[in-house]
């Protein structure tokens, strides 16, 4: 027979088990194969690593004007240089750079606000970026009204047109997609039937077949005082494009609620919109968030085959620049370039997802 | 019983009349005739599969019966869907896996449909949420989530959510099936306090002590029909048919 009196008191774990040389030996160094591949690892590391910097900041050319500043060892960074504002603003006019900066600097203020949890007044702000912004960004880069000249869209370009595209494609594809998923999942017919087909239909045509049928057949087909600007063309193409992908995500989190969810809801009198929108929806983004993200990132990358309609995004911008003939052999230096912008803006959003996620994350499951 | 209990003890809460319901081929619900008054408690037993759980959650149409007619609180159940969410309002339900919200706190989920179904103000909805839910014993929990209580809490606070619309009837869903058995004991009280103070209910469940305690009237089913419908002490003592007496062997006999 066992009977414990007393209760043992808690103790600490064995020195040497915890720490950073008990975590070096107990995953890098635990025994003589080990060992090895971590040494090897290192080296491959130290080969891959050094050169790299090398190229990129301790040989590299920062100053100058032209392809003569460039001693050719390392990085030529003066390309991006001399290019920097075409790589941001397209063939934007110089002289209306400030029109843009407006824009950028209220986007980069929204995004703040939204992010910082301590700031107040959320849903206000997210009322102004989402009925207000839209109004004066059109507005300010546009132009046409109040003594601003116009700029038409075709002169639109760089990170500006990317960000734009990549925006409104978010903002557009998430509210169509979440309409999709749950009409997919309806029990009316004609409904069901309706966004069956609409999602199937986009997420069955590659995206460059969308956005040559919106910039060349769509013209054909419509009568020729109905056209549609094409940059309009390209961002109504993207974003149902996208929606339909969203919406096969949101439908996913959908099943992943518990039927119970449902009913509890129902039970309590809630109508379907209610039972959606407060019970069902809240819980199922939470757990999307991770494939929300994850198209947004797709979705802000694939802006980048805008180029194909003339379109000159980031990318498209940067590609532009390298045929100039004063600038000739800077392509590694260009891509470079715009694969580090595409990087900031897809891994900040990778971060902010998982920052969502911990705090969004209530306990467990029931 | 309140006063207003005793005046309308003949009211009809709930009238079955002839329900059938299938599930594709298989008939769940054969002709079921049931009555309960306003301030009756019924407890529904039987073997698993036997339709009880179906029985209750066609009373506010989680599941919808085929044939036949129900008719909840004066008003008959069809497909309109205005009709059905009248008819919940004044139906509260537990569940089985209690199905709290595990995205609101206990607090938010005793206010959000008394807020958003019958437009509340917060200060209202969330005065009484807390009076509920101390009469279930755990308003200090009011700001925790329900994933970090146990099976018995949760269960005690889904009972204060269907509370706090103030249902005319209460229907439960074997609601002590998937607690440990140290937990059951405080759900059950929970349940004989709402009892005794004369609030109409539908129980299914198996805990037959509970039966007798509260119970006017106990139904036992059996693929899908009801087979004896009695008072708690002949049910028990004298059951007359043979499927009721196996039954009832078969959950007392240890």
């Amino acid at each position: 027979m066992i009977h414990n009196k007393e209760t043992i008191p808690q103790q600490p774990a064995p020195k040497g088990t915890i720490g950073p040389i008990a975590w070096l030996r107990g995953n890098l160094f635990n025994g003589p194969i080990n060992s090895i591949f971590t040494l090897l690892g290192l080296y491959v590391l130290y080969l891959l690593v050094v050169p790299t910097v090398q190229w990129a900041f301790i040989d590299a050319d920062w100053i100058g004007d032209s392809r003569e500043d460039c001693s050719r060892v390392g990085a030529c960074w003066v390309f991006v240089n001399a290019r920097f504002s075409q790589f941001m603003y397209g063939l934007y006019p110089s002289e209306e750079y400030w029109r843009a900066n407006i824009v950028f600097a209220m986007f980069a203020g929204i995004i703040a606000w939204m992010v910082i949890p301590r700031l107040p007044f959320k849903r206000w702000m997210a009322l102004f970026a989402l009925l207000i912004f839209p109004v004066i960004s059109y507005v300010l880069l546009h132009g046409g009204y109040f003594d601003l000249p116009r700029v038409s869209t075709h002169r639109w370009g760089g990170l500006m047109l990317t960000l734009l595209l990549a925006t409104v494609g978010m903002v557009g594809a998430l509210p169509i997609g979440i309409v999709l998923a749950l009409g997919r999942r309806s029990n009316m017919p004609i409904v069901k039937t309706f966004c069956v087909i609409f999602i199937e239909f986009w997420r069955g045509v590659p995206l460059i077949t969308i956005l040559f049928m919106a910039s060349v057949m769509l013209p054909l087909f419509l009568p020729s005082e109905l056209s549609v600007d094409r940059l309009v063309r390209a961002l109504i193409g993207l974003t149902l494009f996208q929606s339909a992908y969203m919406a096969e995500v949101i439908r996913g989190g959908l099943q992943a609620i518990p039927k119970g969810q449902d009913e509890a809801a129902a039970a309590l009198g809630m109508t379907y919109w209610k039972r959606m929108g407060l019970i069902v929806m809240p819980q199922a983004l939470k757990m999307m968030i991770p494939g929300i993200v994850n198209t947004f990132i797709s979705l802000f990358k694939d802006t980048t085959l805008v180029m194909i309609i003339g379109l000159f995004d980031l990318l498209g911008i940067v590609q532009a620049a390298l045929s100039d003939s004063r600038w000739l052999g800077f392509s590694i230096e260009g891509y470079v370039f715009a694969a580090f912008v595409f990087w900031i803006f897809c891994f900040s959003m990778s971060r902010y997802s998982q920052y969502l996620e911990r705090k969004l994350n209530t306990g467990h499951k029931q | 019983m309140t006063q207003a209990a005793t005046n309308n003890a003949s009211e009809l809460m709930v009238e079955m009349r002839n329900v059938n319901k299938w599930y594709g081929d298989f008939h769940v619900l054969r002709d079921i005739y049931l009555e309960v008054k306003r301030g009756e408690r019924i407890v529904v037993c039987g073997p698993s599969g036997s339709g009880k759980s179906t029985l209750i959650r066609c009373i506010n149409h989680l599941e919808e019966h085929q044939k036949g007619e129900i008719v909840v609180g004066g008003i008959p159940l069809t497909q309109d869907v205005k009709r059905i969410e009248q008819i919940r309002r004044s139906v509260g339900m537990v569940f089985q896996h209690f199905n709290l919200f595990p995205h609101l706190s206990v607090l938010e989920n005793c206010c959000i449909a008394p807020m958003w179904v019958q437009k509340k103000p917060r200060k209202e909805a969330e005065a009484l949420a807390m009076e509920y839910l101390e009469r279930v014993r755990i308003a200090e929990q009011a700001t925790k989530y329900p994933g970090q209580l146990s099976g018995g809490q949760q269960q005690r606070v889904a009972i204060a959510r269907s509370l706090c619309m103030h249902p005319d009837v209460m229907l439960f869903d074997e609601p002590t099936s998937a607690l440990d058995p140290e937990m059951i004991k405080e759900v059950l009280d929970v349940m004989v306090e709402l009892a005794e103070e004369g609030m109409t209910m539908i129980c299914v469940t198996h805990e037959m002590g509970f039966a007798k305690k509260v119970a006017d009237r106990v139904i036992f089913m059996d693929q899908g029909q009801i087979i004896e419908e009695n008072a708690p002490e002949p049910f028990f003592n004298n059951p007359q048919s043979e499927r009721t007496q196996l039954f009832l062997s078969q959950i007392l006999g240890h």
